[in-house]
């Protein structure tokens, strides 16, 4: 039953993470699909996967997305 | 089939290469050296290399391979799993032979130019160049799709990276434009691949071939037609046939003569790996050679009345190069021994000429620093050397006897003729005539006309490398117009396998 | 509510290709659009992985205890898993790439909208 839970996750955690006004929320609900997917991975029987999945998909994509964030922030303020 | 090390070398030797001077920063000297050496050898390995197959890994498929099957089960020995390759497999024959030596000859002459007209040559520069080419040898060589798609991303980045580290305008903005659409256009073509892995259990293309036409697999599942299609997806993007014409003469124009040079010779051949791919696995679909020729057709007729409109010279050649891609897709897509022969001999013809024509026009950029042609004008009079070469390099691609596209572009009629279309020899023709107009239209602006007074020509005189790139281009031309039957013996060979 | 959970990946993977692409294409924040092209990369692997799953099967290890028949016959399919590994690294370096194309523009238009940013100059 975990799995369907999962899936759900996934695809709810994108589509949240996409209608964030806030983009450094946004960059940091990036992670939640990326872990589920990996948790994902573990039930379809891809355990090496699933470990470079939770390394990658949890913690580099979103903290590159969040640093490119917060670098480009201060211009973005700058305008408004 | 015997096990062939060089194979291997031809994509090592330029990854390593690159990955070399990649780490060199601010040794002027080494670098050249370094670059020059390995620029050299290019071009010369595949002519040392016997024709064979390299298995990565070395192992020969289980039913050849008798102690590695020993002691497996019956499911794995006894069926079509047996006839399965186990792991890589490049496959080097007399075409791909032809094609990585010109890839390697243009290869050479971008390096050699890039190092002669840079005062500080860099080595990341040099890093990326080498790593198209690398990466470009591996799709022609590789018989396993997924490799190939490996080494499709890489050309990629290659290609993002050369027009980032131009330096001219708004070239961050076309990098960015570029990478976004293949970072689509890269994951749909993995699903293609990836459907085409769940319907034959394999990313061999032979294997593939194998399972499809012993009946392993059917056909008509929708399954394989909506890997075409998504497969196709890729090819357009990765050669830039419409709709990704636009985008693709941007990145030529916003690189340096060289670097376009080299990414048009990468677009040449991707188009060409990936439609010999495409032709294997699905030629018993009718569907897929009248999806080719259309895409041809559509590709000419765009990029070359496309051209007619522009103000730049780079954006000219760029759409002007997309034109003349479609000749070679409508070469493939004609599906005889004849047309597939006069499609890969476009695809080296014009691989040759455009390098020649950018190159040529680079002398402009590098005398002015400008590449509109309202702003230019009597260029004719400040080296009438190079004004000759690039005139000769305009009749060449316009089709002109006795210069290399004009055997090509007629043997492409004559098949045309053959497969009872005539109407896309006529289409041809045509084509070829306004491809005539529109260069000279560039040519007319860019040299003959007298110099407007406000253009300054800058006093640095053109590299002698860069004069002796053009008249090894063209003789290249000439020696391909007058001898075709060079090239077409090679590449006879691989078309009539493809039929 | 018996429902193929093979069935339910796939469609899982379907549904965030299609959310990546729709957030690439139409979402016009550059980080959005980066956010969308992640999602599309991950849903192309889950749809790998998916393809290689066996209802029922055993992870593609090989222990002391097995026999080659039984494994061969109940284990996952492990060739679209190697796939995805290469995948996944190639991904996570585009977005890098990405990333620092867009810091660099971002610096110079003082902008992260791509219709800002990426509008034609005169074509």
């Amino acid at each position: 039953m975990i799995e369907y839970v999962l899936m759900i996750i996934t695809v709810l955690g994108a589509i949240i993470a996409l209608m964030q006004r806030d983009l450094l929320k946004a960059a940091i609900l990036t992670g939640i699909p990326g872990v589920s997917i990996a948790f994902l991975f573990q039930y379809l029987l891809a355990p090496d996967v699933a470990l470079t999945q939770a390394i990658v998909g949890s913690a580099i994509v979103p903290v590159f997305i969040a640093i490119t964030v917060l670098k480009t922030r201060k211009t973005e303020e700058e305008i408004k | 089939m015997d096990l062939n090390a060089l194979i291997a070398v031809m994509i090592i030797l330029p990854i390593a290469s690159a990955l070399f001077l990649n780490l060199l920063h601010k040794k002027d000297r080494t670098i050249k050296i370094i670059a020059i050496i390995t620029a050299v050898v290019l071009p010369i390995i595949p002519l040392l290399t016997p024709y064979g197959s390299h298995f990565f890994g070395g192992y020969l498929p289980l039913a050849q391979n008798s102690t590695l099957a020993q002691g497996l089960p019956a499911i794995i020995t006894g069926t079509q799993l047996s006839q399965f390759h186990l792991g890589i497999m490049y496959v080097f024959s007399s075409a791909q032979q032809l094609m990585i030596f010109i890839l390697g000859i243009i290869t050479f002459f971008a390096i050699f130019t890039f190092i002669n007209e840079t005062k500080k040559p860099s080595g990341v520069y040099a890093f990326l160049l080498f790593m198209g080419t690398a990466s470009l040898s591996a799709i022609l060589l590789s018989d396993d799709i997924f490799n190939l798609f490996v080494f499709f991303e890489i050309a990629a980045l290659a290609q993002v990276g050369i027009v980032v580290a131009s330096g001219i305008k708004d070239n961050y903005e076309t990098a960015l434009k570029y990478i976004l659409i293949g970072n689509i256009a890269g994951p749909l073509l993995l699903l293609g691949i990836v459907m085409l892995l769940g319907v034959t259990g394999n990313v061999n293309v032979t294997d593939m071939i194998f399972s499809i036409k012993n009946g392993f697999v059917d056909p008509q599942s929708p399954v394989l037609l909506m890997a075409l299609s998504l497969i196709t997806f890729g090819w357009l993007y990765a050669s830039g046939l419409p709709p990704f014409h636009t985008i693709k003469s941007e990145v030529y124009s916003k690189a340096l003569p060289h670097g376009a040079a080299l990414i048009q010779a990468f677009s040449v051949f991707t188009l060409v790996a990936i439609g010999i791919i495409i032709i294997r696995l699905f030629s018993y679909n009718p569907f897929t050679h009248i999806a080719i020729i259309g895409i041809s057709v559509i590709a000419m007729i765009l990029g070359i009345t496309m051209a007619l409109m522009q103000t730049d010279y780079k954006r000219i050649l760029g759409y002007l190069a997309v034109g003349e891609l479609g000749y070679i897709g409508i070469g493939l897509g004609l599906g005889t021994a004849l047309g597939i022969t006069a499609g890969l001999f476009q695809a080296i013809n014009e691989s040759v000429i455009t390098s020649f024509l950018f190159i040529g026009f680079g002398t402009v950029l590098y005398k002015t620093r400008t590449s509109d042609t309202k702003k230019l004008g009597g260029m004719m009079y400040v080296n009438p050397k190079v004004a000759l070469l690039v005139l000769l390099a305009g009749l060449a691609m316009a089709g002109v006897p006795p210069l290399n596209a004009f055997q090509s572009k007629l043997m492409l009629i004559q098949a045309s003729i053959q497969s009872g279309l005539p109407e896309i020899g006529i289409i041809m023709i045509l084509l070829s005539i306004v491809t005539f107009m529109t260069f000279m239209k560039a040519f007319y602006t860019v040299y003959m006309r007298p110099k407007p007074k406000e253009l300054e020509v800058l006093d640095n005189k053109i590299p002698k490398s860069t004069i002796i790139s053009l008249v090894a281009f063209l003789i290249i031309c000439i020696t391909l117009g007058l001898f075709p039957q060079i090239a077409t013996s090679s590449l006879q060979t691989l078309a009539a396998g493809l039929v | 509510m018996v429902v193929d959970s093979q069935l339910m990946s796939f469609f899982t993977a379907g549904s965030l290709i299609v959310i990546g692409i729709f957030a690439a294409l139409f979402l016009d924040n550059l980080i959005k659009k980066i956010i969308g092209l992640a999602f599309l990369g991950d849903g192309v692997n889950l749809f790998i992985i998916t393809m290689g799953y066996k209802p029922g099967g055993i992870v593609y290890i090989f222990l002391p205890d097995m026999t080659i028949s039984n494994f061969a016959q109940t284990s996952a399919y492990p060739l679209p898993f190697a796939l995805v590994l290469t995948n996944i690294v190639i991904g996570a370096s585009t977005l890098a790439v990405i990333l620092g194309l867009v810091l660099i523009l971002n610096k110079r238009h003082g902008s992260l909208s791509a219709s800002k940013i990426l509008r034609d100059k005169g074509e």
